[in-house]
């Protein structure tokens, strides 16, 4: 690719303008770095799928067929490295939306409207739609095959530890959603439109940064407050005799009266009063996400999110419109 | 009726902000096509920001501006522009820049006139642009607006960091491409001696406005330079630019409307002396061209 690059300008007679071999070529470190922890982190979770897992499971075995007194020994080493090694490849899947937002508001738009590249590019050939457009689409394209290729290995990492590894995280641990699903992918996604926006309507690097992570944030904050009502929840009632059933992404739960009606918890904090205020139940209530619904959660969260990545892409070319003003300037020509 | 402009303004105004922060207001002018000219004015006059409006980077927040005979979007692949600081990728080399130009601008490409303008820098082709010296930077940045082959070139303080070597060979290779393609050029300063050979169109902009716009030569037959005895009278029936009383002695620039009484010694002022005299005196009426000409 360098060689073609580098080699003397030819002059082309006819053709579309490329932007998108100088989109690659200006961003070629970002393009390496990104491929370098592709590759770091498929090797990381398909260890963690394959022999780290086995390890693992194997340790928790071996504990588990201990007898109470007897002398102990397990590999203890598997368990921690492990649940060490899952841990490490799930902060980096749920970061990778901030990443990819820092990334997008500084250098890919940020840094050219600061320098002014931006408008060396804008009085090319080309419309400054046309270079916002590229810009969104290609890292869009790369992003997107990246994270879903990921967030499938951490799922399958996940299910390689379900059932067979004690300490596995359950499937509704935040960081764990977050990871290995498609809200993986749309969350980088739209990391990448609103750094795009930040950039745009900075006009300078570190506060497009700083902007388009913390946007991100609250994005990914509120479909942690959204995600437990985006599908509908199931409600399980137990007497007070019983476990109370259900294990899952919680919604709610409560205490069943005498007459029948759902209410809180009951506070209490000394025994009298507890015995007081537990009299007149009957039973537990709860209402809850189980497994079953991991699926349509990750699905119903992704589409929301994708609206909004949508809005934020939007927002860009109407921000981008703003400042150089096509629209208008043709409007008052041809008037 | 504007085929033959390459650029014309129409009450063409910007604001930066809410508040009236103007950078430019009121301007209107019209330039042929074939002409150098020169946007001239002291810093913060406007220049830029008129440049910016031409190139289509910035919207008019009133008025219109016209360039070769449409929007600036829709010149936009006829129109070469460079910027105040030279922007350029600092992570390619002088090379790939022109390869890059090459492929964002498929259609008129002039490759040869784009090295031509290189290759008299004595630059490496594999050199990174962020290893060149700031007079490097402008002729590759101007290499890159020639070698779209434009039909207006629009130039913002384009020889501010070159020696005066450069500077006289770099204006040679701009005033070649002028003749030989009939491209209009645009070029703004506020060292009017580095226009003065070169340019044969005038855009005196000052707070904003247009003071003065028309070809250099009619301009300044329009004007004189008068000095006479501090008494003297006469002088209002004419348009005074500016006047000076030093001792005994009143010397003024006016624009005559009609002969001047005897009383008074006339001079051809110089275009330095025309630019300047309407500087410093914002609120002399303005020469501006009449548009529709």
């Amino acid at each position: 690719m360098t060689a073609v690059l580098t080699g003397t300008p030819v002059p082309r007679a006819a053709g579309k303008p490329r932007l998108t071999r100088w989109v690659l070529r200006l961003h070629r470190p970002a393009l390496y770095a990104w491929a370098g922890l592709l590759v770091a982190l498929t090797a990381l979770l398909l260890g963690l799928r394959g022999p780290l897992a086995d390890a693992a499971a194997e340790g928790w075995r071996q504990y588990n067929s201990c007898t109470g007194t007897a002398r102990c020994s397990y590999d203890q080493d598997a368990i921690v490295r492990y649940k060490d090694y899952y841990n490490y490849a799930t902060v980096a899947l749920n970061a990778l939306p901030m990443l990819v937002a820092g990334w997008a508001g500084a250098a890919l738009v940020g840094r050219e409207l600061e320098s002014g590249t931006a408008l060396l590019a804008w009085t090319q050939g080309t419309s400054p739609a046309r270079w916002l457009a590229v810009r969104l689409a290609v890292p869009a394209i790369a992003v997107a095959a990246g994270a879903a290729l990921l967030s499938w290995l951490h799922h399958l990492a996940w299910s390689a530890g379900r059932g067979r590894i004690d300490t596995a995280k359950d499937w509704y641990d935040r960081f764990t959603f977050y990871a290995g699903g498609p809200t993986a992918v749309v969350l980088a996604l739209a990391g990448l439109a609103a750094g795009v926006l930040a950039g745009l309507v900075l006009r300078r690097t570190l506060p497009a940064l700083l902007v388009g992570m913390t946007v991100t944030a609250a994005l990914r904050g509120v479909t942690e407050i959204a995600l437990p009502h985006l599908w509908p929840a199931v409600t399980r009632v137990s007497t007070t005799d019983q476990v109370p059933l259900g294990a899952g992404l919680g919604v709610d739960e409560g205490v069943i009266t005498r007459s029948g009606a759902r209410t809180p918890v009951p506070a209490c904090h000394t025994e009298a009063q507890c015995r007081a205020a537990y009299a007149d139940i009957t039973g537990r209530w709860s209402t809850y996400h189980p497994y079953s619904h991991h699926w349509p959660l990750q699905l119903t969260t992704s589409a929301l999110v994708l609206a909004v990545a949508a809005l934020l892409a939007l927002g860009s070319f109407l921000a981008l419109r703003h400042s150089t003003g096509a629209p208008r300037t043709t409007e008052k020509a041809t008037a | 009726m504007s085929s033959d402009a390459a650029l014309r303004a129409d009450a063409l105004g910007k604001r930066f902000g809410r508040r009236e922060n103007w950078a430019l207001r009121d301007c209107s002018f019209r330039l042929p096509t074939g002409r150098v000219c020169a946007v001239v004015g002291p810093n913060g006059a406007g220049k830029s920001t008129l440049l910016a409006l031409a190139a289509g980077l910035t919207a008019p927040t009133e008025g219109s501006v016209t360039v070769l005979g449409t929007t600036p979007a829709a010149a936009r692949p006829r129109v070469g522009f460079v910027a105040q600081d030279k922007p350029l990728y600092p992570q390619l080399t002088v090379a790939e820049t022109l390869r890059m130009g090459a492929d964002l601008n498929p259609e008129h490409w002039d490759a040869a006139v784009a090295e031509e303008v290189v290759a008299g820098g004595d630059l490496n082709p594999k050199a990174r642009i962020r290893s060149l010296s700031g007079g490097q930077r402008t002729r590759v940045a101007l290499a890159l607006a020639v070698g779209k082959r434009p039909e207006l070139l629009l130039l913002d303080e384009p020889m501010a960091d070159l020696d005066p070597l450069a500077r006289h060979e770099l204006m040679g290779t701009l005033m070649a491409q002028a003749a030989q393609y009939g491209t209009t050029i645009v070029m703004s300063s506020h060292v009017v001696a580095e226009l003065e050979d070169s340019c044969d169109h005038l855009l005196l902009v000052g707070g904003g406005r247009i003071r003065l716009a028309g070809e250099i030569d009619e301009l300044l037959a329009a004007h004189l330079r008068v000095a006479g005895a501090a008494d003297a009278t006469g002088l209002g029936a004419h348009t005074v630019v500016e006047s000076k009383v030093t001792g005994r002695q009143l010397t003024a620039l006016i624009r005559p409307a009609g002969p001047l009484s005897g009383e008074w010694r006339a001079f051809a002022p110089s275009l330095d002396e025309l630019i300047l005299a309407h500087l410093r005196n914002p609120g002399a009426p303005a020469l501006p061209e009449r548009s529709a000409a």
